[in-house]
């Protein structure tokens, strides 16, 4: 049993049924990412292991000892919201002392410790200002402070970052992810951005439905999707029914559904025969630049397929252009729900 | 255009000077001896003098006063309570709150008055009181105003999630309620309760049928006076137009900052 537990949690909204029976593990010191589509249920989860949603069933345990119905506030777990999180009539400072008053905190020790966590997350300047004089990224960085230098078992994080431009986004995440480290805090983060969970993540919970879909280690999840939706969701996968497939590749397949992803496809130009690859014959319908990344389309036997190709200027291949495609057989997932 | 303008401009014109005639003119009596003329004679401040120096007369301010202050605080103390166990509790029961507190809109004060009496005046309890019962009835009536100037102003602070916040810390709904909620609202109360006191500093019909004259305000000692001495009633009407025109500026002003702050807000 790990540090958090999730046994067998249904939560129903009256006749919505959001969760459908999670149960989840999560071990102490990870960052774990709870990605799935918008309305999957992610944010009832993480109220549920707040407290500030009462499950339907089952129970939650954190560190041995169960809290299914522990009052929020004795937890001892923090929280970052989406947004309006922060206390708009106290300052900086007075919003990241709030937790340790509640706490009873003598006053000399709140004044350090306020000064340090702000220091950390580099806003120890901005310590008199209101919130409204601060851009989104700062305030999200106060509301980070101020769930953390309470010093909670476990941190929630939902969709902290998803208010915030792509830019200032990346810079958070790196420092999120610094902090969670630096403090070995549990953390359960919460998104629906695929890049995000990878960058960040000891572990991904890909959630669809109410249900846990599928997890593992961000490679795990970006090589192994286990089902189609979890290819459609993760990567940029091409799925293929088996008849499509056939009908490209000309070779039968013993499943409902194939994933390629594109960069394991190889855009050859004249026949290489290898019986360890699938081989495919097109031509060049779309192309499309993404940086050091040229994504080209190839119609194959009626099929449309996705290829990455690493930019390069004297490679380039145009519309029209007659290719062969072939694809180590082993790269090729197959996938049966 | 300068023709399309110019009609309505004059009967605002026209509007304005029919309503501040009377002021005018009973600034002018309070402050003069004769006034048969053309011109008024004798400048005196004597009326105004006498009035700050009549017990009674401060008396019947004090009362005022007090007559707003009361119902005012119970008021907004209640629609905060009903308003917080709402939001947090019972989100489906919010419109049965509204529409309770809309209904005194519609209750003119002669009803509201003969109603309270009919139900209360015979009560051996404490409920017979006519102080008390003026109190009740101005809650009543503020009731509206307080109601929406309050629910206006936490829509603008989504509450559910500060207080959701503030107990991750540690706070209980209601600290959290009153500590974090609460003074991002003041501005809204404090304009919704100025706005009270204008409409209770106007009443004559309540005050009259409810307390009589066994604790008279500003406004029975209006009444008593003009039965009496004219220029003297024109000093005590002038001074309460002057306090309810200075809450009222105080509350254009008060709303002013509101707005010019949110606007900032949704700048940044
Ligand atoms: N308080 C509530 N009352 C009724 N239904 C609710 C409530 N909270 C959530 N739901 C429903 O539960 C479902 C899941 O909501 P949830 O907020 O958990 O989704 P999510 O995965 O966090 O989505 P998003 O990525 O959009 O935040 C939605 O269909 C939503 O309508
Ligand atoms: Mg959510």
């Amino acid at each position: 049993m790990g540090y958090i537990h999730f046994e067998n949690i249904h939560k129903d909204f009256g006749q919505n049924k959001v969760l459908k029976g999670i149960t989840m593990d999560v071990e102490r010191g990870h960052l774990v990412t709870l990605l799935g589509p918008s309305g999957c249920g992610k944010s009832t989860l993480l109220r549920c292991l707040a407290g500030l949603e009462e499950v339907t069933s089952g129970t939650v345990s954190l560190d041995g000892k169960d809290i299914t119905h522990v009052n929020p506030r004795d937890r001892g777990i923090g929280m970052v919201f989406q947004q309006y999180s922060l206390f708009p009539n106290m300052s900086v400072a007075q919003n990241v002392a709030f937790g340790l008053n509640m706490k009873k905190v003598p006053k000399d020790t709140i004044s350090r410790k306020v000064a340090e966590i702000l220091k950390i997350v580099g806003l120890e300047d901005k310590a008199e200002q209101y919130p409204n004089q601060l851009s989104g990224g700062q305030q999200q960085r106060v509301a980070l402070a101020r769930a953390i230098v309470t010093e909670p078992k476990v941190l929630l994080l939902d969709e902290p970052l998803s208010a915030i431009d792509a830019k200032l986004r990346r810079n958070l995440q790196v420092e999120i992810r610094r902090i969670q480290q630096d403090f070995g805090m549990t953390t359960i983060f919460v998104t629906h951005d695929q890049d995000e969970a990878m960058v960040m993540s000891d572990v991904i919970h890909l959630f669809h439905n109410g249900l846990i879909e599928q997890s593992g280690t961000p490679t795990e999840m970006y090589t192994q999707p286990v089902s189609k939706f979890a290819a459609s969701f993760i990567g940029n996968y091409n799925i293929l029914s088996a008849a499509d497939f056939q009908k490209a590749s000309g070779e039968a397949v013993d499943c409902a559904d194939v994933a390629i992803r594109p960069e394991i496809v190889r855009i050859n130009l004249e026949v290489a025969d290898e019986s360890k690859r699938f081989h495919m014959e097109g031509e060049v319908v779309n192309s499309l630049s993404h940086g050091n990344l040229m994504r080209y389309t190839i119609l194959c036997g009626g099929v449309e397929i996705n290829a990455d190709i690493m930019f390069e200027k004297s490679h380039l291949l145009e519309i029209g252009q007659k290719v062969r495609l072939s694809i180590r057989k082993t790269n090729v997932i197959l996938l049966n729900s | 255009m300068k023709e399309k303008r110019a009609a309505p401009l004059a009967v605002m014109l026209l509007v304005m000077i029919y309503l501040l005639i009377p002021l005018a003119v009973s600034i002018v009596y309070s402050l003069f001896r004769k006034w048969t003329g053309v011109l008024p004679e004798g400048f005196r401040l004597d009326n105004y003098i006498a009035l700050f120096t009549d017990g009674e007369f401060l008396a019947s301010v004090g009362r005022s006063i007090a007559m707003c202050i009361v119902p005012i605080a119970a008021t907004i103390v209640i629609v905060l309570l009903a308003l917080f166990v709402t939001t947090i509790y019972f989100p489906k029961l919010e419109k049965y709150v509204q529409i309770i507190c809309m209904i005194p809109y519609t209750i003119q004060g002669v009803i509201l008055s003969v109603s309270i009496l009919s139900l209360y005046v015979g009560s051996p309890t404490f409920l017979s009181n006519r102080l008390l019962m003026l109190m009740g009835a101005y809650c009543v009536v503020i009731l509206p105003y307080i109601y929406q100037g309050i629910r206006n102003g936490m829509r603008a602070v989504h509450m559910p999630t500060l207080i959701e916040a503030a107990e991750m810390l540690g706070a209980s709904k209601l600290y959290a309620f009153f500590r974090v909620v609460v003074p991002n609202i003041l501005s809204a109360i404090i304009i919704s309760s100025l706005l009270a006191v204008g409409i209770i500093f106007g009443d004559y019909v309540l005050i009259r049928n409810l307390a009589g004259t066994s604790a008279p305000n500003m406004q029975i000692y209006l009444y008593q006076t003009m039965k009496h001495d004219s220029t003297m009633a024109s000093a005590v009407f002038v001074i309460i137009m002057l306090t309810t025109f200075i809450i009222t500026l105080l509350v254009l002003l008060l709303q002013n900052k509101d707005t010019k702050r949110r606007q900032q807000q949704v700048k940044e």
